[in-house]
């Protein structure tokens, strides 16, 4: 599983502006609705109702949301990165301004959370955090996204 | 008779020295004040000034023991440091011990020049070079005895420095005494040479005779006992045969200690810990003898000049060395900053005094309670403060710990495995993990007074104590893998990609989303009733329950409620394990490797 695999560049939100994790919620359940032919409110819902178990802001100013919908064909990311951060009840308390969504199919199973393990490893490395957060051109934030994990890690 | 009757007395004063350093390190221990402070104001105390009484002027044997201890510092610095974690603090280190010296000698010449009467610019400088260099006693004490643990190479850095800059500060030293003894000048390229030739003795007679060691070790059957002693031996005649030959003794014990402590070595659990009471020794006494030296009725005399070179060292010289140093190696500020603080001045300044004081130089008096006071100063606050810089600074990696407890059994002949035990806790990272690093294997486990066979177990638990088989240079890792600590579980979890659950989540409503595959029966209960469920006793932050594939670990209890919870999912931690391989020497498998790695089978713990 690699990143590529699950994002493409006009899935890149290169400066989004949200006041609350409500409203950054909203924005990314509008975007994803666009891409996957599900109807926002019902993506919104999903991202809600996982939030409610639990924060998926992971720390170090970065969230994972993620949920399931049924009528998913494959799993779909999306990232934005925010032009000013905003809380999200982290378990750091850290305010978040990157954010890397994740919507999967009913029954994804295993694949499901080797993309979120991807998308966590790719977003625990300082270095490729710190260079997101440098830039504001879409395709620079893909190309830093996909690079091949073979030369962060060495 | 009379001559009996004093060396009794003698014996008997100096095992009442040691101790009571040793009993009142546990007073000093619990108030958090600097050991080695602590064991330098006991030798005050026992001193010509204080109740003690004692008059001890003794430059030589002061100097004996110095060199003595100091070999055996740092032989044991060098034993305990692996090369592996070298690579990137090499060259920094390397900047520091020599340009950074120089740098930190010349303006704390300066400011000793400015703030004392009657010194010349080369007295001064001499000055400078006596607390130019930074103590590996000290540093090593306080970097590894204090359980502090620095991120990343800073803490690497530091004890590599404070090894290797005593060279270059005991040569400017005796140098500058030399030409202020001729009353004349010396060409800077004589200087140079003989800095030069000290370095290399250091480097070529350390090596070698650090492979030396271990062949001969390994060759020769000794009786068990004598390895260690044979060990020390060994550091102290490098020592005195590299100075003798006009090399740096200190430069090379470091040298025969990291080669020695880094090559597979027969009885190497003996070595260390027997190193560890010698060291622990040779700190006490040196410390004890230094206190005993200096009189504290002069010393007050030099308290002002003293207090104010110490401080522009501390707060001038050392930071602007630092910056200077470390300009090219991509140091953040906050890591200069830390390292700058972490210039402790400790035995080794005074030892360097000494030199001096047993050349007869005028004025020596002056250098050596200058030097004792810098150094008093330096143990006091920097030694006190050490901790809460390093937290504040973001440079620890966790609160101070209780050292890992390990149990180190030696195996006879040279298998490349250690057998290591520990005492598994609620809040050890081991338990964790899925699975066990590759290089370590678990042999046997103590489980409720049982003895079980580690193939058999398959999950260690809290109160276990287990028995592992890991190569010597893993020890660490291991170490760090088993070490109790919230502050790295949580840090640990976090890396894995650990999620927040809320105490009041429902099982099932986690269970469709991961597909986990919870019991039934768990499937209604909230995430406190699962703990609830499961756990015999009230519920402990750190405390884990496997729910089907996942594991939840607890995370915040208020009044007997689990509030918060984290779920870990198995392909998280097999995802940190495989992002984390034995590093360096192999190269990174692609991507494609890495997914075959994970599937293949591995044993769980």
């Amino acid at each position: 599983m690699e990143i590529a695999d699950l994002i493409t560049a006009d899935r890149v939100i290169a400066n989004l502006r949200a006041t609350s994790k409500k409203q950054a919620l909203q924005d990314l359940a509008r975007q994803a609705a666009q891409v996957t032919d599900v109807h926002e409110r019902a993506i919104f819902d999903v991202l809600l109702e996982r939030e409610r178990l639990g924060t998926t802001g992971v720390g170090n100013g970065i969230a994972i949301p993620h949920g399931k919908l049924p009528n998913l064909d494959r799993l779909y990311g999306l990232f934005a990165r925010l032009e000013e951060p905003i809380d999200f009840d982290s378990i750091d308390e850290q305010p978040v301004d990157l954010i890397f969504l994740l919507l999967a199919p009913e029954s994804a199973g295993a694949d499901h959370l080797k993309a979120l393990a991807r998308v966590s490893r790719l977003l625990r490395d300082k270095s490729v955090c710190e260079k997101l957060r440098a830039t504001d051109n879409r395709d620079a934030l893909y190309a830093l996204l996909t690079e091949p994990s073979t030369s962060r890690a060495a | 008779m009379d001559s009996i009757q004093s060396v009794n007395l003698m014996l008997l004063i100096a095992a009442a020295l040691v101790l009571i350093g040793i009993v009142s390190s546990l007073v000093a221990r619990r108030f958090g004040a600097p050991l080695l402070f602590v064991f330098l104001v006991l030798g005050m105390v026992a001193g010509e000034d204080g109740p003690g009484g004692l008059v001890f002027n003794d430059y030589r044997a002061t100097y004996l023991v110095g060199s003595f201890a100091l070999a055996v510092i740092l032989f044991d610095g060098g034993l305990r440091t692996r090369v592996s974690g070298l690579k990137g603090a090499l060259a920094p280190s390397a900047a520091l011990a020599t340009l950074g010296v120089v740098v930190t000698a010349v303006i704390a010449g300066g400011a000793a020049w400015l703030v004392i009467d009657d010194l010349s610019p080369l007295e001064a400088w001499l000055v400078g070079s006596i607390v130019a260099s930074t103590d590996a006693a000290a540093v090593f004490f306080l970097l590894r005895a204090g359980g502090l643990r620095l991120r990343g190479r800073i803490g690497t850095v530091l004890e590599m420095e404070s090894s290797t800059n005593d060279p270059v500060a005991m040569f400017m030293t005796i140098a500058l005494t030399e030409i202020l003894l001729a009353g004349g000048q010396t060409a800077t390229w004589v200087m140079l040479s003989r800095l030069a030739e000290q370095a290399a003795w250091g480097v070529a007679i350390g090596l070698g005779s650090g492979f030396a060691a271990v062949f001969v070790l390994n060759r020769i059957a000794m009786p068990t006992g004598l390895h260690p002693l044979f060990v020390v031996a060994s550091a102290v005649l490098v020592y005195a045969v590299t100075s003798a030959a006009g090399g740096s003794g200190l430069l090379a014990v470091y040298l025969a200690g990291l080669v020695f402590g880094n090559r597979p070595v027969r009885a190497y659990p003996s070595i260390v810990g027997f190193h560890d009471a010698a060291t622990w020794l040779c700190q006490i006494v040196m410390f004890l003898v230094l206190g005993l030296l200096v009189t504290p009725s002069s010393l007050v005399r030099y308290a002002l000049p003293g207090l104010a070179v110490a401080v522009l060292l501390t707060l001038v010289a050392r930071p602007a060395a630092v910056w200077l140093c470390l300009l090219p190696f991509r140091f953040d500020a906050k890591e200069k900053l830390f390292v700058s603080w972490v210039g402790l001045r400790g035995a080794v300044s005074i030892f360097l005094a000494a030199i001096p004081m047993l050349s007869g130089l005028s004025n020596a008096a002056v250098y050596f309670n200058v030097a004792f006071f810098v150094v008093l100063v330096s143990l006091l606050v920097q030694g006190w403060s050490i901790n809460a810089v390093a937290l504040r600074l973001g440079m620890a990696l966790r609160r101070t710990t209780p050292s890992v407890h390990r149990t180190e059994l030696d195996i006879p002949g040279q298998t490349g495995r250690e057998l290591v035990g520990y005492p598994i806790v609620a809040e050890s990272l081991v338990l964790l993990l899925s699975k066990l690093p590759e290089w370590a294997r678990v042999l046997l486990v103590v489980r409720d007074n049982e003895i079980l066979d580690g193939s058999r177990v398959k999950r260690l638990r809290a109160g276990d104590y287990a028995y592992f088989l890991v190569p010597p240079e893993r020890v660490p890792r291991l170490d760090r893998i088993v070490s109790p600590s919230s502050d790295v579980t949580r840090r640990v979890a976090h890396l894995v990609g650990e999620f927040a659950i809320n105490g009041d989540a429902v099982i099932g409503e986690i269970d469709r989303i991961y597909e986990l595959g919870a019991d039934e029966e768990d499937r209604g209960r909230t995430v406190d009733a699962f703990f609830g469920a499961r756990l015999k006793a009230p519920p402990v932050p750190g405390q884990r329950q496997d729910l089907g594939k996942g594991t939840l670990v607890v995370r915040a209890v208020e009044n007997g409620i689990v509030v918060r919870a984290g779920l870990l999912l198995e392909e998280l931690v097999d995802d940190m394990i495989v992002a984390e391989p034995p590093r360096r020497r192999v190269s990174w498998p692609r991507p494609g490797r890495l997914r075959a790695l994970l599937k293949r089978p591995r044993r769980p713990i």
